[in-house]
């Protein structure tokens, strides 16, 4: 018996070694292919301008109206310029609504918007009314229901739905070699656990793709993306602590939902307006929740328990902060919405400083500069906002020890090889242990050291799956940022553009402080890899940062978070 | 609308930081990579302190040790005893720096693959070492303390090297601190020690003589058995009346060579010895000799003197003085020892050792004449019947030690271009260097000889 036994277990071990010998090239392969067939129609889409109205000076002159939301002013960089000395430099803003209405704002200009020789705060226009602004006469005129089907016909189709279908296929063909991997080298007790989270992953992205198809959309790249960086995520549990996978199984499907749910409110952009009052409320409620009942654990405070469960709320305030700095372009012509935002940011930071969590501080600090950039686009001012924190951080080090023992062991882990620099320099010697193919599922000895499932995760996958997977994940977070601001240009409003670059913008300084600290370029900062590190909390507020992502996508049937449009063919809703 | 698309390029900002933190970090994982891999805390690399994976074996293929699962050694117990000093025991008393050394290429470390080989064995290393050399050695060199070792001064390769007391690693005793028989047991003591040189030293004091004035050739010195400095008197244990030089050197006679000393001054000694490297460590493959010591107190004339002969304050490490011995036997210009020849995993070699020169030293003339001199050493004082064959040049050392017998040294080389080889022999403990080193390096000599037919 015991012969049999082992004769088994060196079969097994054969067949392990030959498809960790093809894992090895393989892997990297179709993670490529992959990646490649997700970024590129991302990256690389038409971006034709739309023309949404004409403007009718009293000269006769036609300027076309090319977004949904239009700065007029003097300044050459308004969306309508018109040149004349008592025009303000950004004068008033003209919007269009979902249903093809329009309203012009007066953006606190010095001399006002007239219409029909009324000075109006806001007004829905009418064809027939006459806007005077800086005493110039001018008149809109939308374009007709004809135009504007055509021009939806004209739109650039998002992914068809063999595109999306064949990208699925090729993850789960990944998905199913990981999952044989990690089955092939893990105990008997956890195979199930393993089991059901991979093929988790992969039923959860055939039923979005059903639920897409059911509701006429096609473009799954986005989706797809999160979902191969997921996979990874479960390779790393399965890896460091396979017993949790159906947790992480079950994070990912509240995440999923979260990000339908933010990208339903998403839809309709007077209902967003409406929750984002809900979402910065909810913000600051999750971190007072933390600062009154959380518990402490290795220096920062952000933990809460509920029963059993424990949740981290800085995490969901970071979607509740996007919503908070998102905003439409009448709003953001007005100082005072500024320095409101202003205020909130701070009393945010002030919470996430009183609870110790450095990490997260700096996210939402960087999140802010972004948004205040956007907003202002003025580099001064976000000069003054990193002054302000360089002297905040350096009084903070002073007093705090906890943070200061980071940045004494950094750019110094191997003179601190116990201490300090404990897993950082386990990290490294773990990635050149794997070099740039891996080591294979559950071969690697990066499990052994803590957080290797979320702090320093991308040390565990770049050992036992390369340097080239590490580096792909990377990239995939990078393409999503890229396609933000490729879709800037075509963005309907600055609410979904100021939303996706923000959500952007804390993927990426969450994967610069996680690897580059994991690396020792940074001080490391216990900071999570959206979608790849394990917990709950970080998982939901990744999809939920996804939907922003997704909401800026203006392709014809791409996204869920726009509504589709009136046209001959395509389905009504 | 615009504006807002514009600005939105901020995050090319963050995209760049993150692309050149991670272009730095790259450009760290191809320089510092194979330093990591090594990092004493790497299970992939090491158990229980000594480098965990690969085989290592002799010049012949000889199994010395299996580092995988648990550490076989050899089953040899002579040749067990006779290398844990290289190869390094179990518990980590005896650690095996050039192993360490070269974890990364046992391992099979490469940027492009990191660690991993199919199925996990590790490399082969191939030490310099014969096994048949050291086997003798450790009998020739019976129940003394000290070391022998013998080195091809043409290509480095270090083919003996034995250090004694020394032990069974699959069979450790039991023996307190203060036990005699095994104090320094854990110490290479070709590698870690430095021994009161003795006459040995002479072989300096006369290469730096006939390097400053080539005419000393020509001169003689008359010994009557004692020579005055002050109101001190250097020595010799009887009158050797007038002598040349090489002569002199034969009779290694402690009065011509203080009067040598005189001559060149303490300054020029010190810097010859600094020059032929005696005091200077060696370093290979991961090992960093002890430090030799040359120096004399207050300057003064006696203690120059005792320092000419192999006294005052010398010392010298076997292995530097060894390759010394290289330079002379190569016509002024030496090799470096090694140990470790090549390492290859599954036939592909991770490392190959290089053959390095060393720089010259000394003159090919001083050489000659140094060659000379200790082959007529041999002739005719230790007996060339010692080395049947074989044209031999030595000079033996007594180092004097305090309250204990002298140190028995021997120093010298082989002068045939099959079999280049320089070697030493320090016995600790022992009496004179001719009655009880040349019989030892005698055995070792025919030893390494029969390894490299």
């Amino acid at each position: 018996m015991d012969g049999l036994f082992y004769t088994l277990q060196t079969a097994q071990d054969t067949y392990f070694n030959v498809l960790v010998g093809i894992l090895r090239y393989g892997a990297p392969v179709l993670a490529f292919i992959l990646l490649l067939r997700c970024l590129k129609p991302l990256l690389t889409f038409r971006r034709e301008p739309e023309i949404w109205a004409w403007l009718c000076l009293e000269d006769g002159t036609k300027l076309p109206i090319t977004h949904w939301e239009n700065v007029i002013g003097r300044s050459k960089r308004s969306d309508i310029v018109i040149d004349a000395p008592t025009v303000s430099r950004s004068h008033g803003v003209l919007t269009r609504y979902d249903d093809g209405s329009w309203t012009v704002t007066d953006s606190d200009s010095s001399n006002g918007v007239l219409v029909n020789g009324k000075k109006v705060k806001i007004w829905a226009l009418d064809p027939k009314d006459v806007i005077t602004i800086g005493g110039v006469n001018m008149r809109l005129e939308p374009i007709s229901q004809k135009q504007e089907q055509k021009l939806a016909q004209l739109r650039t189709k998002g992914s068809s739905f063999f595109t999306s279908l064949l990208n699925l296929l090729i993850l789960t063909v990944y998905q199913a070699l990981c999952c044989l991997a990690y089955l092939m080298n893990g105990s008997q007790e956890t195979a199930q656990s393993v089991l059901i989270g991979f093929a988790g992953i992969a039923v959860m992205e055939w039923l979005l793709l059903l639920f897409y198809v059911c509701i006429h959309r096609t473009s799954f790249e986005v989706e797809t993306i999160a979902f191969f960086l997921c996979t990874m995520g479960m390779a790393a549990v399965a890896a460091v602590v396979p017993r949790e996978a159906i947790k992480q199984l079950i994070a990912m499907a509240l995440g999923v939902a979260t990000f339908l749910l933010v990208g339903w409110s998403l839809r309709d952009l007077e209902r967003a307006k409406k929750i984002r009052y809900l979402a910065g409320v909810a913000g600051v409620g999750f971190l007072l929740i933390t600062l009154v009942f959380g518990k402490e654990y290795y220096g920062a405070k952000n933990w809460l328990e509920i029963g059993s469960f424990s949740l981290q709320p800085s995490e969901l305030s970071k979607v509740c902060f996007v919503f908070m700095g998102a905003s439409t372009m009448d709003r953001l012509m007005k100082k005072r919405n500024l320095i409101l935002f202003i205020a909130y940011s701070v009393v945010l930071c002030g919470c996430l400083a009183l609870m110790n969590d450095f990490g997260t501080a700096l996210i939402f600090f960087c999140a802010f500069l972004v948004i205040a950039y956007l907003r202002s686009g003025s580099v001064g001012t976000v000069a003054l906002a990193i002054t302000a924190l360089a002297f905040a951080g350096v009084v903070a080090l002073r007093i705090a020890p906890h943070a200061l023992r980071r940045f004494a062991s950094w750019r110094h882990i191997w003179e601190m090889p116990l201490e300090g620099g404990y897993q950082q320099t386990r990290a490294l010697m773990c990635m050149a242990s794997g070099g740039l193919f891996g080591l294979g599922a559950g071969r690697g000895w990066m499990q052994y050291v803590f957080a290797a499932d979320s702090d320093v995760v991308i040390a565990t996958i770049s050992e036992e799956w390369g340097l080239t997977i590490a580096l792909f994940l990377i990239f995939a977070i990078i393409g999503l940022a890229l396609f933000v601001v490729r879709a800037a240009a075509v963005g309907r409003s600055s609410f979904y553009t100021i939303g996706g670059c923000t959500a952007a913008c804390i993927m990426l300084v969450q994967v610069m402080l996680n690897v580059l600290g994991t690396v020792d370029i940074v001080p490391l900062t216990g900071v999570t890899f959206p979608f790849l590190s394990n917990g709950g909390s970080s998982m939901i507020c990744a999809w939920g940062l996804l939907a922003f992502i997704k909401a800026t996508d203006t392709r014809q049937n791409a996204s869920f978070a726009v509504r589709l449009h009136k046209t001959g063919g395509a389905v009504n809703e | 609308m615009n504006r807002i698309a514009s600005r939105a390029m901020v995050l090319f900002l963050l995209v760049l930081l993150l692309l050149g933190g991670f272009v730095f970090f790259l450009a760290e994982y191809l320089v510092k990579a194979d330093d990591w891999v090594i990092f004493p805390g790497s299970p992939h690399v090491y158990t229980g302190g000594n480098i965990g994976c690969g085989v290592v074996v002799d010049k012949d293929g000889a199994l010395l040790l299996d580092l995988n699962e648990g550490r076989r050694y050899s089953n040899l117990l002579p040749l067990r005893q006779s290398t844990v000093h290289w190869v390094g025991d179990r518990y980590g008393s005896i650690s095996a720096p050039s192993l360490s050394y070269y974890a990364a290429e046992m391992a099979g470390f490469d940027v492009i693959n990191g660690v991993y080989n199919y199925g996990q064995t590790g490399g082969v290393a191939e030490l310099t070492l014969s096994a048949k050399a050291q086997m003798a050695a450790l009998e020739a060199m019976g129940s003394y303390k000290g070391t022998v070792a013998v080195y091809n001064y043409k290509t480095g390769q270090l083919l003996c090297a034995v250090t004694t007391p020394t032990y069974d690693p699959d069979n450790v005793p039991s023996f307190t601190e203060e036990d005699e028989a095994y104090k320094g047991l854990y110490v290479n003591r070709f590698t870690q020690s430095s021994y009161i040189p003795g006459s040995i030293f002479k072989i300096v004091t006369l290469a730096a003589a006939l390097e400053t004035d080539p005419d000393i050739v020509n001169k003689t010195f008359v010994c009557r058995g004692e020579y005055k400095i002050g109101n001190e008197e250097i020595t010799c244990e009887g009158a050797h009346w007038e002598q040349t030089l090489k002569q002199a050197f034969c009779n290694s006679c402690n009065c011509a060579f203080a009067e040598i000393a005189l001559q060149l001054g303490a300054d020029t000694l010190t810097e010859y010895v600094e020059k032929f490297g005696i005091t200077k460590q060696v370093s290979f493959d991961g090992i960093t000799t002890a430090k030799g010591n040359f120096q004399i107190q207050s300057n003064a004339d006696l203690n120059l003197a005792w320092a000419s002969i192999g006294q005052h304050l010398d010392l010298v490490n076997p292995c530097a003085f060894m390759t010394f011995m290289g330079a002379i036997a190569n016509d002024g210009k030496g090799s470096t020892p090694y140990l470790v020849e090549e390492i290859a995993i599954n036939g592909n070699r991770t490392y190959d050792a290089k053959r390095n020169s060393g720089d010259r030293i000394m003159s090919k003339e001083t050489a000659a004449i140094l060659q000379a001199y200790m082959q007529n050493n041999v002739t005719v004082k230790y007996g060339a019947d010692n080395f049947p064959g074989l044209t031999v040049g030595a000079k033996t050392g007594t180092g004097e030690v305090e309250g204990k017998k002298p140190n028995a040294m021997l120093a010298g080389f082989v002068d045939n271009e099959e079999l280049p080889l320089a070697f030493m022999v320090c016995v600790e403990d022992a009496g004179y260097g001719k009655t009880v080193c040349i019989p030892i390096i005698s055995k070792v000599l025919t030893a390494v000889r029969e390894s490299m037919d």
